[in-house]
C-alpha cells in the first residue's frame, strides 16, 4: 500500500494538535514515527485509522483521495492499528479475541470454533509465541497479550500496520522474533507504521523515519542516514544539552547500609540477599518472570514474602503491610503509571497528598494552607508544568504525571526509595529530567533501587546492578565493571559461574 | 498579581465543574414558580424540606457509598427495621435519647454488616445489599406480624414533636438535613478520609499502593451511611408516630440514588459532590409538586422522574465526554 497524508491539521478545542503535517509511507517499508509523547503521533494515527477526522489535509492512498475515514473503512483497506493500551477482553479467550468483531461462520451462520482455532494457533505459532488460542486472555502474562495484540493483525492479511509502542512489555527474545515477522510480512509488500521510543529498535528495524515536534513536521529521511545521537536532538529539539551520555556519573554512595535484603523466599523469590547504601542508586534487572515483579512488591509490603528478612537502617521493617512498609521507610514509585500509579478522577494536588495523608499527618482535617505548600514545592523542585492544582491529574502528560508520583512519594523523606519501571511510556525529554532527578534523589542520601530493564537506563544511572534469574540472583555488578552483554548474560541464566 | 488570576482561573472552573446541576436546579426553580406563582413562599420551601429531609439523609450515606464505586440497595429495609425497633425502645424505656441512641447503634451495625460482607466476604456490594434488603425487611414483617409499630399515647406529642416541630419558623427536618449535609460535605473536601473515599473510587489499586486501607475506608463509609439510616429511621419514626413494617421506607435506596445520579456524582465512582446530591434531593421533590399543581395524574410521577434521571445523567456523561 502506497500512503500519502498532505497538510493534516486537526485542532481540540484551544489546543492545536497537528499544525499541516506531511506523511508517508511506500509499499513494503517500515516507517518508523518518532516524536515526544504529546508530539501528535497517536493523533495522526488515529486520523488514519479513522478513530476521529481531521480539520483539514488530505489521506491518499493509491493515489486515490479518502473522504471520511472512519474505522470501518480503515479496516476494510487493510490498515491495522494496534493500540499502545491492549485492547483486548480478559474474559474471553484467545482466539474469541483475535477473531472478535469478524468472526467466521459456517453455512448455518454460527461461529466456525474450530476454524477459528486453527487460524489463530497458525499466527500464533508462526510468531513461536507458545500461547494456546483456546487459552483465557485474563490468564495470559502482558507480554503475551501483547503477542496477541500482534497477532490479531496479522490474522488478517492486512497492508498497512500500525504499531504503537508495540515492544513495551516484551523482553528482547520477543522482540528479535516480532522482527523476524515483521521483516517476512515486508518483504510480501506490508507497510508498517512504527511508533517508539526505543532508538535502538528503530534503528534495527526501521528503513525510514519521520520526526514530529508539536504537531509540526520536522523532518523525514533514511535510518541508515542518521545516528542515534542525531534522532535523538531532532526529537526533543533545543532541550538535548541534557541528553550528553557520556557524562561521567558522579556517586554519592556512602559507607551507611540503608536497606539490607537476606535470604529473601516466596513466590518467585528464591534466596535473595543484597545490600543497599545510603546515597546509592542500585538497578535490579531480569527479563519477564525472574522475579522483579515479586521483589519490588515484596520490598514495599504489598506481595508475599514466605521466609528471610528485610532491614531499613539496621531496624527489621515489619512484613506484608504497606503501611508499615511506608512508615518503616520505604517508598514505592510503582509500574504501570496508569493502573497503579494515578488516581484518574483526583485532582494533582490530592494526587500528590495521598502517601503524606496515610503516614506523615496525624491530623483528620486537611490543611489547605500547607496543601498548597506542599504543591508548590514540587511543582518548583521538579520544574512540573501545571496551571492549576485542581485540575485532574489526567490534564497532564506522562512525563509530568509521572513527576507529580514522584513528588508524592518525596514528601515522606523515606530513607529507601523503590522505582519499578520509573520512566515507561513517558517521553525523552521527561526521561531525562527523571534521571536528573534520581540524581539529585541520591545526592540528598537516599537509597535508590530502580528495576528496569533497559541498558542506556541503566548505564546512565546505576552504581551498581543486581541481576536477578528464575528467583534468584546471578549477578551483582559494580559499575566499573558493568557491560551490557554481560548483564544479557546473567538475566538469561548463561553467566552463572560468574558468582 | 499573577497569583490573583490563578485563584479567579480556579474559581471560574469549579463554577463550570458546579453548573449543570446548578442550572438544571434554577430552571426548575423558575418551571415551578410559572406554574404556581406562590412556589416560593415559604411555607412551600419548608413543605418541600418537610418532604424531602428524610430521604435526604439517606441520599448523604448514598453519596459516600456511590464515590467509592459501590451501591447501598438497603436502605429501606433499614429504615423500616430501626424504625420499628425504635418505637418498642421507645414504649419500653420512655426515653427519647435512648431511642436515638438506639437508631444510631443500631445504624452503625446494619453499616457494619454491610461493610464485612463487601470486604471482609469480598462479595460485590450490589448483592450484599440485595440480600440485607430483602432480610431486614423479613425480619420487620416478622415481629410486626402484619401490624404496625405504634408509639404509646404517653411519648406522643413530645416524641412527634421532633420531627413535626419548628425552631423559629424553620422545620426541624430541614434543620436536620442542612446539618448532616453540611457535616457530610466537610468530611468528603476537607478531611483525609474524604480523599481516600475519591481514591478507592477511583482507582483502587493506586490506592492501595499509596499506603490506604481500602477495605477500612469501605467498611467506614458502610458505617457512617448506616448511622444516617439510623437518624432518617428515628425521625420517621417521630413523623409518623406509626410504622408499617411492609411499607415504611419502601423505594428509599431508589430516591436517595436518583438524588446522587442527578446530582453530578458518576456511578462508576471516584467523582461527586455532596451539594449536587442536595440539590438532586431538592429537585426530586420540586418535581413531584410541579407535577401536582399542573395536574399529571399522579400514576405517571413515577415516569417523569425516570425521564429526568436519564436526562440529567445523559448531560453528565456528555460534559465528561468534553
Amino acid at each position: 500500500m502506497k500512503l500519502e497524508m498532505q497538510g493534516i491539521v486537526k485542532t481540540f478545542g484551544v489546543v492545536q494538535a497537528l499544525k499541516g503535517v506531511d506523511f508517508s509511507v511506500s509499499e513494503g517499508e517500515i516507517h518508523g514515527l518518532l516524536g515526544e509523547n504529546g508530539a501528535g503521533k497517536t493523533t495522526l494515527m488515529n486520523i488514519l485509522a479513522g478513530t476521529f477526522g481531521q480539520d483539514s489535509g488530505d489521506i491518499i492512498i493509491n493515489g486515490e483521495v479518502i473522504t471520511n475515514m472512519t474505522p470501518r473503512k480503515a479496516m476494510g483497506m487493510k490498515i491495522r492499528f494496534i493500540h499502545q493500551e491492549l485492547n483486548l477482553c480478559n474474559d474471553l479467550t484467545v482466539y474469541q479475541n483475535m477473531f472478535l468483531g469478524e468472526e467466521l461462520t459456517t453455512a448455518r451462520r454460527t461461529v466456525d470454533k474450530t476454524e477459528e482455532i486453527r487460524k489463530a494457533q497458525e499466527v500464533l505459532d508462526s510468531m513461536n509465541s507458545k500461547i494456546d488460542s483456546k487459552a483465557l486472555v485474563g490468564s495470559l502474562q502482558t507480554s503475551q497479550k501483547q503477542l496477541v495484540e500482534i497477532a490479531r493483525a496479522l490474522l488478517f492479511k492486512s497492508e498497512l500496520i500500525i504499531m504503537d509502542e508495540p515492544t513495551t512489555a516484551l523482553n528482547n527474545q520477543e522482540i528479535q522474533e516480532l522482527f523476524v515477522i515483521m521483516r517476512k510480512l515486508k518483504k510480501e509488500g506490508v507497510s508498517f507504521i512504527y511508533i517508539s521510543h526505543k532508538m535502538p529498535e528503530l534503528f534495527e528495524i526501521c528503513d525510514k523515519y519521520t520526526v514530529l515536534r508539536d504537531g509540526q513536521f520536522i523532518q523525514t529521511g533514511a535510518f541508515n542516514e542518521i545516528d542515534t545521537h542525531t534522532a535523538t536532538e531532532l526529537l526533543i529539539g533545543h532541550n538535548y544539552i541534557e541528553a550528553d551520555e557520556k557524562k561521567e556519573k558522579i556517586s554519592h554512595k556512602k559507607d551507611e547500609v540503608y536497606l539490607e535484603v537476606s535470604h529473601l523466599m516466596g513466590p518467585g523469590l528464591d534466596d535473595v540477599s543484597f545490600k543497599l547504601n545510603k546515597g546509592e542508586v542500585m538497578v535490579i534487572t531480569g527479563l519477564q518472570g525472574s522475579g522483579t515483579d515479586e521483589l519490588s512488591m515484596g520490598l514495599f509490603g504489598a506481595g508475599e514474602i514466605t521466609s528471610g528478612s528485610i532491614k531499613v537502617k539496621g531496624k527489621e521493617i515489619i512484613k506484608n503491610s504497606i503501611k508499615n512498609a511506608m512508615k518503616d521507610g520505604v517508598a514505592l514509585i510503582p509500574k504501570n503509571r496508569k493502573e497503579r500509579g494515578i488516581l484518574p478522577d483526583l485532582s494533582i494536588k490530592d494526587n500528590l497528598s495521598l502517601a503524606y495523608f496515610t503516614t506523615r499527618q496525624k491530623k483528620i482535617i486537611i490543611d489547605q494552607k500547607k496543601e498548597m505548600e506542599r504543591f508548590n514545592r514540587n511543582q518548583e523542585l521538579m520544574n512540573i508544568k501545571i496551571g492549576n492544582p485542581k485540575d485532574p491529574i489526567t490534564s497532564l502528560s506522562g512525563g509530568n504525571q509521572q513527576k507529580v508520583i514522584f513528588g508524592k512519594w518525596l514528601e515522606l523523606q523515606s530513607p529507601v526509595y523503590v522505582m519499578d519501571n520509573p520512566t515507561q511510556g513517558i517521553d525523552v525529554g521527561a526521561k531525562f529530567a527523571i534521571y536528573e532527578l534520581i540524581d539529585k534523589i541520591a545526592a540528598k542520601g537516599k537509597a535508590v533501587l530502580v528495576f528496569t530493564n533497559e541498558y542506556p537506563e541503566i548505564h546512565r544511572i546505576a552504581d551498581s546492578v543486581v541481576v536477578l534469574y528464575k528467583g534468584k540472583v546471578t549477578g551483582n555488578i559494580e559499575r566499573n565493571n558493568m557491560s551490557e552483554v554481560q548483564i544479557m548474560e546473567c538475566s538469561t541464566g548463561t553467566a552463572k559461574e560468574l558468582l | 498579581m499573577e497569583k490573583k488570576n490563578i485563584n479567579i482561573r480556579n474559581l471560574w472552573s469549579e463554577a463550570i465543574n458546579n453548573y449543570s446541576h446548578w442550572l438544571s436546579f434554577v430552571l426548575l426553580l423558575i418551571v415551578a414558580t410559572i406554574v404556581n406563582t406562590s412556589f416560593l413562599e415559604w411555607s412551600n420551601i419548608s413543605n418541600l424540606f418537610i418532604q424531602g429531609s428524610i430521604i435526604g439523609i439517606c441520599a448523604m450515606g448514598m453519596s459516600l457509598i456511590i464515590s467509592a464505586g459501590m451501591i447501598d440497595l438497603s436502605v429501606g429495609s433499614s429504615v423500616a427495621l430501626i424504625a420499628g425497633l425504635g418505637i418498642t425502645v421507645l414504649n419500653s424505656t420512655h426515653s427519647i435519647l435512648l431511642t436515638l441512641l438506639f437508631s444510631l447503634v443500631s445504624g452503625a451495625i446494619v453499616g457494619l454488616i454491610n461493610g464485612l460482607l463487601v470486604t471482609k466476604g469480598k462479595i460485590a456490594p450490589f448483592i450484599v445489599t440485595l440480600a440485607t434488603m430483602s432480610a431486614w425487611r423479613s425480619i420487620i414483617n416478622q415481629l410486626g406480624q402484619g401490624g404496625p409499630f405504634t408509639v404509646d399515647k404517653q411519648m406522643y406529642s413530645s416524641f412527634r414533636n421532633i420531627a413535626a416541630g419548628k425552631f423559629l419558623g424553620i422545620p426541624h427536618l430541614m434543620i436536620f438535613l442542612v446539618i448532616i449535609s453540611i457535616l457530610t460535605a466537610f468530611i468528603m473536601n476537607r478531611t483525609k478520609f474524604g480523599t481516600y473515599i475519591y481514591a478507592v473510587g477511583s482507582n483502587h489499586q493506586a490506592a492501595r499502593l499509596s499506603g490506604i486501607n481500602v477495605n477500612g475506608v469501605k467498611t467506614i463509609i458502610f458505617v457512617y451511611a448506616g448511622m444516617l439510616y439510623g437518624l432518617a429511621a428515628f425521625l420517621l419514626a417521630s413523623r409518623l408516630t406509626s410504622i408499617q413494617a411492609a411499607s415504611a421506607g419502601m423505594a428509599y435506596e431508589m430516591d436517595a440514588i436518583a438524588a446522587v445520579a442527578i446530582g453530578g456524582t458518576a456511578m462508576e465512582g471516584g467523582r461527586g459532590k455532596i451539594v449536587g446530591t442536595f440539590l438532586g434531593i431538592l429537585m426530586l421533590r420540586i418535581i413531584v409538586t410541579v407535577l401536582i399543581m399542573a395536574n399529571v395524574p399522579p400514576f405517571l410521577n413515577g415516569f417523569v422522574q425516570g425521564v429526568i434521571i436519564i436526562v440529567a445523567v445523559l448531560a453528565q456523561s456528555h460534559r465528561k465526554n468534553k
